[in-house]
């Protein structure tokens, strides 16, 4: 008997292990993304990435199903030095915490480039303080890599002017020298890199470096309507990159732009539409080079058409000032530049379009600008030339610091840590390799971050341990809602059970005791559409009856806060669906079994002894009737689940199947994974009470 | 199959191919349950067949002039809540269930989707069904042990999965009924298969030295038919009751495909505010295909257990 059970037990661990293994697969080989459904679907591929990333989605699937199984806080306190632990606030939320050698709970937040630490203190309150000794410097070894690397970028770097390159490479180098001196312990070589990181950090101009972005953004918003422009950037990209590198789609989107210029010149100059459709056919026959060729001649045409700014737009996207500052140097130079008509006719309305556009990275060049289409404006041609020339130098300037910011950021040493952040994550914060990272921030959303967060561990205690993770849908617990889901989902089936069994038992031993008879074919016909006819229908047939036409119950459920049972006139539909269901399929078999005990020899037998027949049927045939039901009704729950599932959604009964039926839309994998492993306990579990259920009843198993 | 009492006297040899065809369908008539049955699933058969010729408007032409309206001589179940003729989406309908099998947007193969569900977890699960009753030894442990796993699945949770991992469509509710029934079907054949193995003309089989594809497929199979063919018609039913409630999960065909689920789903929303009719027809009609199906089933059984 024992070691039946055990059998039987480990058997149903092993189901169950196999279940959670192949629900993980399904689940990772689905199409579509949950990031998507989340955040919504305009997102980009790098802030999904940061999504996917922040929740922990990114990590080799192993290790994720031995988070999900058996946690991920011991992993994390292996990074972090401290062990992680979780704590319930007394508002009833759970948080993860580092206990500290002190036993104090500590968890670190990133602001700027500044760590600050929180302190829990002994009353729940927090404390806050600047925390900057924990950064490390990373692995040594990699950052001599990722530098010796960047040198040679810089070598090559033509914005910087020669003397920015020498400076910045002489503080390179120092701090190379430094790394490679393995011998230092990690306190000493953050002392020692302190004086060439000084340096470096003075050549960044924080004015400057905000200006980087929004030139770019600049570029961007005005050459998104200009379909011209669009066409420069084309030509620009073709000529930049190789035939290899660019991709099929790539090369339709290219050509898309380029028809869409050639509608927006055809008026204007049919010449150059007839060459810039002949580079969209070339680039729709995936024929790069033939496009390349066609194009080279036509950019200057397209930029006298634009006044030259489509490759002074195109630069200023690029990062490429050197490039934007030529444009307009050009443009200052009669010898160069000729101000046709063509020319002036256009110029003066980019130039303030730019100007304007510039007014908050840097007030001085936009004044400028200005002034000059207002001497253009005027017929003064020798002053206008004279402003931009000097609005070349101000870019120029402006365009030197940023580049010089820019490279002097990334030859720092990055730094890098380990702690708990305050959103129950892991986290390995990192600053100073000029990565940009998309941060979504609550109320601001996506923010781009020059350093922060750089690899995340979503803290669990696993399924095991009795915590099944949080759900993607709603940010909470899965816990919380998974329980109380299953409390509904119990109570509905346990109700309709207490009414399905006796009733179901009695019409089928009548039915069965009167085979062939009217009796028996009426119960038996309806008991078989009762149990085909699928839940959904019979729960729309019950609704039009009873809440549409005779208006005696609710047709839907609405419980709120409330507990089912605190409004049970909400329970009669649901429940009412489920017992014809099920009584229809207990009702066949109990009339089954009993006809088929009716029937046997030992009855006959008791029938000519001269019993009285209600003493047969009780003491003979009952006990052996009531054998085949119990356990088909066991094995039968498997079938009822997926009648729950139907009679909830019917109804919107908060239950166990319809939060399963959300989450799988939603693929909320904590959920579905939770849900799923409660669902099939359940199943394997009746099956398992199914045995030894019959075991009881039926001593010949036992000695088998 | 079953031999007539009355057709006995007549043939006193073997009774030809055709006369124990008709002595099957016979059986028929001496149910009145089985031939209600009968009656229902060919009048469902009949008008998705004829659907097109049965109406004049298209499953999926709106009129918006005319929504959530009750029966009339225009529309003669009414119109849902786009405007759409709920006896054209119906039989339109009752074909993806019987006829067609919608593969893409415009390109679809006969044999209703539910048949293809219930054909190929029919193949499948009698490969793994003789597989494990022939070849026995460590491929039937194998194979059981999967098949236990695959039970111990709450079906409605196996279709969840299956379809979210997939996506909704037609082919996909196909694979998703085939998966669904392989473990049923599978230990079924595993069962006769067992028990036929051990017949004579299976040992002449293997001396004459064919291959053990050929004594499962061409030997073993055939005579297990019986049992595969009834088992599988009540499987039809379960189908068509599975594609109905994935329709209205909302895990069936996308819409607007007519899909007598989902337009109960959809209709469900307006009953309360007084339009219950996109609700109520989809659902009588997939109970009365259903409950056909299982009657027909049900006399067939009886009868010919009365003749065994």
């Amino acid at each position: 008997m024992a070691k039946f059970f055990i059998r039987r037990l480990l058997l149903m661990l092993l189901t169950m292990v196999i279940v959670s293994i192949a629900v993980f697969l399904i689940t990772e080989a689905a199409p579509g993304n949950v990031a998507r459904n989340v955040l919504g679907i305009h997102i980009t591929p790098e802030q999904e990435a940061s999504f996917l990333n922040q929740q922990g989605l990114d990590e080799p699937m192993y290790e994720r199903y031995l988070s999900w199984l058996i946690g991920s806080d011991w992993r994390a306190a292996g990074k972090i030095g401290m062990p992680a632990k979780q704590i319930t606030t007394e508002d009833g939320f759970r948080e993860w915490w580092a206990v500290s050698e002190d036993g104090t709970l500590v968890r670190w937040k990133m602001e700027g480039e500044d760590m600050l630490v929180q302190r829990r203190l002994v009353d729940g309150s927090v404390e806050e303080s600047l925390d900057n000794e924990r950064w490390e410097v990373k692995d040594p070894a990699v950052e001599i890599e990722r530098l010796e690397e960047y040198r040679a970028e810089l070598l090559e770097n033509a914005q910087l002017t020669d003397d920015d390159r020498q400076a910045i490479l002489q503080e390179l180098d120092r701090i190379l020298e430094i790394l490679r001196e393995n011998s230092r312990d990690p306190e000493a070589l953050v002392a020692a890199l302190a004086e060439s990181e000084g340096a470096l950090e003075a050549m960044i101009d924080p004015e400057a470096m905000r200006g980087q972005v929004t030139f770019q953004e600049i570029a961007e918003d005005i050459a998104k309507d200009d379909k011209l422009m669009q066409a420069v950037f084309v030509s620009h990209s073709l000529s930049a990159s190789t035939a290899d590198e660019l991709k099929k789609s790539d090369l339709q989107a290219m050509a898309r732009q380029l028809d869409k210029a050639a509608d927006a010149i055809q008026d204007i100059n049919p010449t150059l539409e007839g060459r810039l459709r002949q580079a969209a056919e070339s680039l729709k026959a995936e024929d790069v080079s033939a496009a390349r060729e066609v194009l080279e001649g036509t950019v200057s045409t397209l930029d006298q058409v634009l006044g030259s700014l489509g490759t002074f737009v195109d630069a200023l996207q690029m990062g490429d000032y050197r490039r934007a500052v030529g444009v307009l140097r050009d443009l200052s130079d009669p010898a160069k530049t000729p101000l046709d008509a063509a020319r002036l006719a256009v110029l003066p309305n980019s130039l303030e379009a730019i100007g304007e556009a510039v007014e908050d990275a840097s007030p001085e060049l936009s004044e400028t600008l200005l002034q000059a289409v207002e001497s253009l404006q005027a017929g003064n041609t020798e002053a206008a030339r004279r402003t931009i020339g000097e609005a070349a130098e101000m870019l120029g300037e402006i365009g030197r610091a940023i580049a010089r910011g820019d490279a002097a950021k990334r030859a720092r040493v990055a730094r890098t840590f380990w702690g708990v952040d305050t959103q129950n994550r892991a986290v390995r914060w990192e600053k100073g390799t000029g990565k940009v990272v998309w941060r979504l921030i609550m109320g601001s959303g996506w923010l781009a971050y020059s350093g922060g967060p750089a690899e995340y561990i979503p803290l669990q205690k696993g399924l095991l341990r009795g915590d099944p993770g949080l759900s993607l849908r709603t940010g909470r617990p899965v816990a919380d809602l998974l329980f109380k889901r299953l409390r509904n989902s119990l109570v509905l089936a346990g109700i309709a059970f207490v009414i399905v069994m006796p009733v179901a038992l009695v019409l089928g031993l009548l039915a069965g005791l009167n085979e062939g008879k009217a009796l028996d074919r009426i119960l038996s016909v309806g008991g078989m559409m009762f149990s085909v006819t699928p839940e959904f229908a019979t729960g729309i047939f019950l609704i039009l009856i009873f809440a549409f036409w005779l208006k005696l119950v609710p047709g839907a459920t609405v419980f709120g806060e409330k507990a089912p049972w605190e409004r049970p006139e909400m329970l009669i539909l649901p429940v009412l669906t489920l017992t014809l269901i099920e009584l229809g399929y207990v009702l066949r078999i109990t009339r089954a079994s009993m006809a088929d005990v009716m029937k046997a020899p030992y009855i006959r037998t008791a029938f000519l002894k001269g019993l009285p027949y209600w003493r047969v049927v009780f003491k003979h045939a009952l006990g052996n009737a009531l054998m085949a039901p119990t356990t088909v009704i066991m094995l039968h729950v498997n079938w009822l689940l997926g009648g729950i599932v139907v009679v909830e959604v019917i109804f919107g009964y908060p239950g166990l199947g319809s939060y399963l039926l959300d989450s799988a839309l939603f693929k909320d994998f904590n959920a579905i994974e939770a849900g799923a492993i409660v669902l099939v306990a359940v199943a394997v579990g009746t099956q398992l009470l199914a045995d030894i259920i019959y075991t009881f009843l039926n001593p010949r198993i036992r000695y088998a | 199959m079953a031999v007539s009492e009355k057709s006995m006297p007549k043939t006193a040899a073997k009774p030809s191919r055709l006369q124990r065809l008709w002595d099957g369908i016979s059986i028929i008539f001496e149910s009145k349950v089985a031939l209600v049955g009968l009656a229902i699933v060919l009048f469902w058969i009949f008008v998705a067949i004829f659907a097109p010729l049965l109406t004049p408007y298209s499953p999926t032409e709106q009129d918006y002039k005319a929504q959530n309206v009750g029966p009339s001589a225009v529309h003669p179940l009414g119109t849902d809540d786009l405007g759409r003729d709920i006896w054209s989406r119906l039989i339109y309908g009752a074909r993806v269930v019987l006829v067609i099998l919608p593969v893409s947007e415009d390109f679809w193969i006969p044999g209703g989707t539910a048949l293809w569900g219930v054909f190929l977890g029919l193949i499948v699960g009698s490969t793994l069904g003789l597989m494990g009753g022939y070849l026995g030894g460590w491929v039937d442990e194998v194979v059981m042990r999967v098949l236990d796993a695959m039970m111990a699945f709450p079906v409605i949770l196996l279709y969840m999965i299956i379809i979210a991992a997939v996506g909704a469509s037609a082919t996909n509710v196909v694979l998703a009924i085939a998966i669904v029934g392989i473990p049923g079907i599978a230990r079924l054949v595993r069962s006769l298969a067992l028990d036929i193995r051990t017949r004579d003309y299976i040992r002449a089989a293997e001396t004459r030295g064919e291959s053990v594809w050929y004594i499962m497929f061409v030997e073993i199979l055939p005579n297990a038919r019986g049992p595969i063919i009834i088992d599988a018609m009540l499987r039809v039913g379960y189908a068509i009751f599975a594609m109905g409630t994935l329709g209205f999960l909302g895990l069936g065909l996308p819409p607007p495909s007519p899909d007598w689920g989902s337009m109960v789903a959809k209709g469900r929303q307006f009953i309360l505010s007084g339009s219950p009719w996109a609700a109520l027809w989809p659902s009588i009609a997939i109970a009365s295909l259903v409950v056909g199906l299982n009657l027909f089933a049900d006399g067939l059984r009886e009868e010919s257990l009365r003749y065994q």
